[in-house]
């Protein structure tokens, strides 16, 4: 007669697979954010290229209108504008997965300060501050402060930071108050765990698990924020697509299609990044996000 | 005072600019740049506001028009995701960047009406104003299409919540007809809940009238942009503080018409 007890290898493997089982949603979604960064990135990073430079007009412009050779045409330069608009693109979804990242991170340890307090009034700081900067509206607080400090990429990354941070806590106060009330919680209460133990092994994955949904649904949000400062010009003279329409409007008798292909690319890729977002925090159950811009 | 902490920061602390925000000096008339017929900072305001005001009244005419009323039929078919086909238009509309929209449609009206596309280049000096009206609408219609979409997931999230209750099965099994438990229980319970709704889209629609600058519309959004790129103080603080008294009256209208109809109310 065999033993039918399972080894320890079997059962973790199995354990691993049901895991991935369970997961299997938030993992077939990662194949499309791979494709789409693949081929945003696939060309490298190309940081040195000044839309002054590309969009100046020299005394004989050499562009052409966008044919089966150059979809989007080309600028007065010759240089290829699709080629550009996905440069660009992919140098505005950098920032916007930078600055959200960082932002998500901040709010979280600035929210982390006040969660192993176990009274009931310990996030009424935060809540109090948040209520009073929503008053004011984040972009226009971006545009003040990117404006003010000269324009260029790494104030417009701090800023972004800093609004996603402030504008979270109140997000993540109100999931860590709700994780509070879980039965598990109850119950560890009841055994005699610490509440040390409690906040870092049940309420703090929980929250973890919402905020990659979170980091989802804002990374297009951001990136059409990041396009929008740079086509006032408050993100210096780097290549993106706002301020590739803003030099292109310029344009728009001579060469309509240096301001309207680069937005329709835009679209696309933030819509696909939006329709992703949506997915994977339907996934994860983030619930809705108030919106911050 | 937070206003001001943010100039000083952005401006002399980050920035290279050495004029203090508590220096009188630092303030001035209002420069050509801003308007051109030297009228003051109070002229100024109440030219720019009157320019901005159709346009966010169109925006919260449609948030709270489209967003209630969606939202409440989202919910009420909600066996068929309603909230989420309803809202989906809306929220596709509002992956393309709003400075791009009001970009393009100048540039169509330029190439298929024959006529200049932004909003400073024709002025209607006979007849109906139908013009500003026009404009107002292009520039709605991006600022809203993010607000219309939240608002709708939102309005229809909270009625979904409200019956998933136990007391709606309570009175289904009772044999109360759907509309009855859905209008006469479940909406009129949670009316406060929406309504507190209400003012969660009001600062990111004020902020989205810095569109105004990419579509040359003299409004207050234009003129926080323009004052911003001059390293005019007054002109930040005038067009901030109104976005900032804008935002106020509406929380603070939410507040009394929410704690009125349920005075324990807390948010």
């Amino acid at each position: 007669m065999t033993n039918r007890r399972q080894s320890k290898v079997t059962r973790t493997t199995r354990s691993f697979l049901a895991r991935l089982w369970q997961m299997r949603r938030v993992l077939l979604l990662i194949i499309p954010y791979l494709i789409l960064f693949g081929w945003l990135f696939s060309g490298g990073s190309r940081m040195d290229v000044r839309p002054g430079e590309i969009y100046a007009v020299p005394g004989n412009p050499a562009w052409e209108s966008p044919d089966k050779e150059h979809w989007f045409g080309t600028t007065g330069n010759g240089a290829d504008l699709f080629e550009l608009s996905r440069l660009a693109m992919a140098s505005s979804v950098s920032v916007a997965v930078v600055s959200v990242s960082l932002g998500i991170g901040l709010a979280l340890l600035v929210t982390m300060l006040f969660v192993f307090d176990g009274g009931k009034k310990r996030f009424e700081m935060l809540n109090a501050a948040s209520r009073a900067g929503f008053l004011m509206p984040s972009m226009a607080v971006l545009v003040i402060f990117t404006g003010g400090s000269g324009g260029s990429l790494v104030m417009a990354i701090s800023g972004l930071i800093f609004v996603i941070a402030f504008h979270l806590c109140p997000v993540l106060t109100a999931w860590f108050d709700e994780g509070e009330g879980g039965f598990d919680v109850l119950a560890s209460y009841a055994l005699g765990l610490t509440r040390r133990e409690i906040v870092m092994n049940r309420i703090l994955p929980k929250v973890l698990r919402r905020l990659i949904g979170v980091f989802a649904v804002l990374v297009p949000v951001v990136v059409l924020v990041e396009m929008a400062l740079s086509f006032m010009g408050l993100t210096g003279d780097r290549l993106s697509c706002g301020a590739m329409i803003a030099y292109g409007q310029v344009l728009i008798i001579e060469a309509p299609w240096m301001a309207i292909y680069p937005g329709i690319l835009a679209s696309l890729v933030v819509m696909v990044l939006s329709l992703l977002g949506w997915r994977v925090s339907a996934a994860l159950r983030t619930g809705n996000i108030p919106g911050i811009f | 005072m937070a206003l001001l902490v943010l100039i000083e920061l952005s401006f002399c602390v980050i920035g290279d600019s050495d004029r203090h925000v508590w220096l009188r000096d630092s303030y001035g008339p209002v420069p050509a740049e801003l308007s051109d017929k030297g009228v003051s900072w109070g002229g100024l305001v109440h030219d720019r506001m009157s320019a901005t005001l159709p346009v966010l009244g169109l925006c919260l005419s449609g948030v709270f028009l489209v967003g209630y009323n969606w939202g409440v039929l989202g919910a009420r078919l909600r066996r068929f995701h309603a909230a989420r086909l309803l809202s989906a238009a809306f929220s596709a509309f509002a992956c393309l960047p709003g400075f791009w929209f009001v970009v393009m449609v100048a540039i169509y009206s330029y190439f298929h009406w024959q006529r200049p596309g932004f909003a400073n280049d024709v002025v209607v000096e006979e007849g109906p104003d139908l013009l500003s009206w026009w404009n107002a609408c292009i520039l709605a219609l991006p600022a809203m299409a993010a607000a219309v979409g939240w608002q709708i997931r939102a309005v229809s999230g909270v009625l979904e919540r409200e019956l998933s209750r136990p007391y709606v099965r309570g009175l289904f099994a009772s044999g109360y007809s759907d509309e009855d438990i859905f209008y006469s229980n479940v909406f009129r319970r949670s009316l406060p809940s929406l309504l507190a709704l209400s003012d969660r889209t009001i600062p990111a629609l004020t902020g989205s009238l810095i569109f105004e600058y990419a579509f040359r519309y003299p409004g207050m959004g234009s003129l926080l942009v323009e004052s911003v790129l001059l390293q005019n103080y007054g002109g930040i603080i005038a067009s901030s503080l109104w976005m900032m008294g804008w935002v106020s009256i509406f929380v603070l209208i939410k507040d009394c018409t929410v704690r009125f109809l349920k005075p324990d109310w807390t948010s």
